[in-house]
């Protein structure tokens, strides 16, 4: 406490030289408190919009075509059908199923257009791919079978045609053919280039009919009933596809299944990596500032060696010089580390403003900044310290 | 039994290629209640003599005996327990603590004792106040002329209420008029029953002291 007291009126006494010292650890905290929030902000931020793609889901692929001995690029065969989508509607553990298909149209509402992808998809495709309806309803099943020209508009493509709210039930023009918007989805936030939000939903028959004829579908999105039926839904899902297509046991299926945890997981596993890189990178410039504090602590030792030479002779044993040193050694780095910590918050809220992805707040990282700062003082501060203790008192006491 | 006594106290310093007797063969006692000048020329071993009372150093030959502690027998930390409780220091150059108020000065010996604060700063002003500088306790030792720092050293010295005074040229730095204040200080002390020891170059300063013992080449000369 007393010793506190002293460390604390002696950093007063020189306030721009405890201020400079204490710099490099208030940089090297404050890096490695943002630098992880930032991280883990990321890795949080990345895991929700996967999320937001759908909760246990599976998409199937097309393969790739294999044309003599030259396998064309995954996706290139067009082998999936809209009977293989209802058939797997069948297996047990499904919950929803949806085939895809795709195209690309100006669309026209009044005097606004936009060029956009048009999804011919069923009613469950909002199930499949987590989307909420902002207003009116999805696709139903009669207006898939009874070929209706209806359409979903995704929030984005709403926004750029000018839908609101009370365009439910008005007429856009989808490559120059009349549909009824019959719902406007929920924003969900962009992931990667193509944005989710900038399409428009429309029954598949409607694509077949009109722009894509043909019964071969781009993907077939499949939600599993719980988290657990997935290894065992794509297990069933590959064989029936198999004996579907007629693919020899053994033989070069022309399908693939994604998974959504699979993917998840090694994103997860990237992002923490990155964490740990960069608070890896950031302590090295802790450890610069603790070799900061070291300097000047020797330097004080030198400057301060009649000081040290009087308390000896009036009574402090080594050990009272050495914990006199020691102790203004943590408190400077204890500071600093206390400033750091509140600046590393402060900039990794900014980052995470700016970002998008929101403040995320570990409490371990502050406390476990706080504890390396403690340890920078020290391994930094005991040898300075002990040069002090060491001094013999008749010779500090002649240095001028 | 005498509170200094010194028997065949040498103290040689190797120099590698050579050894230095700064003090050869010293017998000295010092009774309690004593106000002794060491009296020498630079050069004499009057430093060193001033060091080993002080228990800054040891004798490498001899035995001292210091209130009846053999200081051979005491490591680095006893030596300064010794010093902490037994020895109060004036230096010529003062050595007060730079940026430190006199106040906090005289307490810090006390704080080496491990003395609470409030009593700490109750003892020291009560000695600051001895001394006649009741009105200077808030002062640092450069707004302080040199007389009133060598009053401020000598409140430090006697906060602990110390058996020997140990005073080392204690007017050295100072003009005639501080310097005879300074002396009738410790004249008045010594009066008071305080046992003072005090190493000196001058003469007339010595004069002062009750018994004198002058120190020629490492030897003490009567």
């Amino acid at each position: 406490m007393e010793l506190v007291r002293l460390a604390l009126s002696r950093l007063g006494s020189s306030r721009l030289r405890a201020f400079l010292t204490m710099l490099g650890v208030v940089i090297g905290v404050a890096s490695v408190v943002s630098l992880v929030a930032v991280g883990q902000g990321a890795t949080s931020g990345i895991t929700k919009q996967l999320q937001g793609l759908g909760t246990n889901l599976l998409t199937v692929n097309p393969g790739a075509t294999t044309t003599g001995f030259t396998r064309g690029a995954a996706g290139s065969a067009s082998t999936l059908t809209v009977a293989d989508a209802q058939t797997i509607q069948a297996l047990p553990g499904v919950s929803a199923v949806e085939p895809e298909t795709s195209t690309s149209q100006l669309v026209v509402a009044g005097s606004l257009n936009t060029t956009t992808s048009i999804i011919g998809t069923t009613g469950a495709y909002t199930i499949v791919r987590n989307f909420d309806v902002w207003q009116g309803a999805t696709l139903n099943g009669a207006a898939v079978d009874a070929h209706l020209n209806e359409a979903v508009v995704g929030a984005t493509t709403a926004d750029d045609l000018g839908l609101t709210a009370s365009s439910i039930g008005s007429t856009i023009k989808i490559g120059g053919l009349p549909f009824r918007v019959v719902g406007i989805l929920q924003a969900k936030g962009s992931t990667g280039p193509t944005s989710q939000d900038d399409q428009i939903l429309v029954p598949y028959t409607v694509v077949e009919d009109q722009f894509v004829p043909g019964q071969t579908v781009r993907s077939i999105g499949i939600s599993v009933a719980t988290a657990g039926q997935i290894d065992t839904v794509k297990a069933e899902i590959t064989t029936l596809l198999e004996s579907r297509h007629a693919i020899a046991p053994g033989g070069t299926d022309d399908f693939t299944i994604a998974d959504q945890a699979q993917l998840l997981t090694t994103v997860g596993g990237v992002s923490t990596l990155l964490t740990v890189l960069l608070a890896g990178i950031a302590s090295i410039s802790l450890l610069v500032g603790g070799i900061g504090i070291m300097n000047i602590m020797l330097v004080s030792v030198r400057e301060r060696t009649r000081e040290i030479g009087i308390r000896k002779a009036i009574g402090a044993r080594g050990r009272d010089i050495l914990a006199q040193f020691l102790v203004e050694a943590l408190v400077l780095s204890l500071l600093g580390g206390m400033i750091g910590i509140v600046l590393g918050i402060a900039v990794s809220a900014l980052i995470g403003q700016l970002a998008g992805w929101g403040f995320v707040f570990d409490p371990i990282t502050p406390v476990v900044a706080v504890l390396f700062s403690l340890l920078v003082g020290i391994v930094f501060g005991v040898w300075p310290a002990r040069q002090a203790a060491r001094l013999d008192p008749i010779v500090a006491l002649r240095y001028e | 039994m005498s509170l200094i006594d010194l028997q065949g106290v040498s103290r040689i310093y190797d120099l590698g290629h050579v050894q230095v007797a700064a003090l050869q063969g010293v017998d000295l006692a010092v009774e309690q209640g004593e106000f002794l000048a060491i009296v020498g020329p630079s050069g004499s071993g009057k430093s060193t003599m001033m060091n080993i009372l002080g228990c800054l150093d040891r004798p490498t030959a001899g035995t001292y005996r210091l209130a009846g502690t053999p200081i051979a027998e005491l490591d680095d930390d006893g030596l300064a327990r010794l010093r902490s409780r037994t020895i109060g220091f004036v230096f010529q150059s003062y050595n007060l603590l730079p940026r430190t108020s006199a106040l906090e000065n005289v307490a810090t010996p006390l704080l080496y004792q491990g003395v609470p604060r409030k009593e700490r700063h109750a003892r020291a002003l009560a000695a600051l106040e001895r001394l006649g500088l009741g009105d200077r306790v808030d002062h640092i030792p450069t707004e302080l002329s040199g007389g009133q720092q060598q009053r401020v050293a000598i409140a430090r010295a006697l906060v602990t209420e110390p058996a020997l005074l140990l005073a080392d040229e204690p007017t050295g730095n100072l003009d005639s008029t501080s310097g005879a204040d300074v002396m009738a200080v410790l004249k008045e002390l010594n009066a008071a029953g305080r046992t003072v020891v005090m190493i000196t170059h001058d003469a007339d300063v010595a004069a002062v002291a009750g018994r004198q013992v002058h120190v020629r080449d490492g030897r003490l000369v009567a």
